[in-house]
């Protein structure tokens, strides 16, 4: 019983993923430039890959025919998970910060606090 | 070799150790040995920048505040970013208002501005661009902008993830 549960919160959750990607990819076209890819982009890391390979784990948990197989996939999806969540945003971080550097700067933007500060020279 | 090294030695062999276990899902003799020797010598290596105060890591408090935070951001925090964000891309006209803030934090150990980093980073619709250390700010890409004042726009973006990191981290 209790295995069937987590075996259908994994399939949803691989389903969510699935979804998510698909609206990442399509938010990707739709947004005008760099930063705003960025934000869509997010939804693909985290919607579209590290929940999907938390239901992975769950998923293969539950499959009791597996046999001891079942333990080194959720291992790993689990492990991978982790490192996704902790390394995906240095990454989307780096970009941003680069871009931002080398002069690429968000159009239409509201405020830029960044671009006032470097010009006043308050911050390098 | 004084005792402070030799705890966050222990402490990041055994963390090393966990994830071993847990990515090769198996606890076979072998395992463990070749987990232990591996995880030891990086330990050895690594435990003095990854660790200045290991006595933190036996407090429970911060261990309970990190699962409720855990629990808490992966659930409500991240579900709600993400309709947001899906929102803004599945509408016809995909209506935004971006504009680059400053978020000032106020906490003090590298561990606790990762984490507030990350946690901004990683909702949709919030991206961290720079971050001064001496002022004290995160300069933060906003998908929709609800303020540009520096106060009202931290309440917006960061307040819940810098009271977490606070009681882990600092």
């Amino acid at each position: 019983m209790i295995l069937e549960v987590i075996g259908w919160i994994g399939i949803s959750l691989l389903a969510i993923g699935a979804l998510m990607d698909v609206i990442a990819a399509i938010g990707i076209n739709k947004f005008k430039n760099f930063y705003l890819r960025l934000h869509a982009a997010t939804v693909g890391i985290i919607g579209g890959a590290f929940y999907p390979l938390l239901g992975l784990g769950l998923l293969s948990l539950s499959l009791e025919q597996l046999g001891v197989i079942r333990f080194y996939i959720a291992g790993i999806s689990f492990t991978s998970a982790f490192f996704v969540l902790i390394t995906a945003p240095v990454g989307s971080h780096i970009l941003a910060r680069a871009a931002h550097r080398v002069g690429v700067m968000p159009e239409p933007i509201g405020v830029d606090r960044l671009k006032e500060d470097r010009e006043k020279g308050v911050f390098k | 070799m004084t005792k402070r090294i030799i705890a966050s030695i222990i402490a990041t062999t055994l963390f090393l150790m966990a994830i071993y276990i847990v990515y090769t899902g198996a606890i076979t003799p072998m395992d463990i040995l070749l987990g232990l020797v591996g995880s030891s010598i990086i330990a050895s290596f690594t435990a003095d920048m990854l660790l200045r105060n290991p006595n933190k890591l036996i407090d429970v408090r911060r261990w309970l505040y990190f699962l409720a935070y855990a629990f808490i951001y992966l659930t409500v925090i991240e579900l709600k970013a993400h309709l947001q964000v899906v929102k803004i891309i599945l509408h016809p006209k995909t209506p935004v208002n971006p504009s680059i803030v400053r978020i000032p934090y106020e906490v003090t150990s590298d561990y606790a501005k990762t984490t507030i980093a990350n946690s901004i980073t990683n909702t949709p619709g919030t991206v961290v661009v720079d971050i001064d250390d001496i002022r004290k700010v995160f300069y933060v890409h906003w998908i929709n902008a609800k303020s540009i004042e520096d106060r009202e726009a931290r309440k917006h973006v960061s307040s819940t993830f810098e009271k977490y990191a606070k009681k882990i981290f600092d």
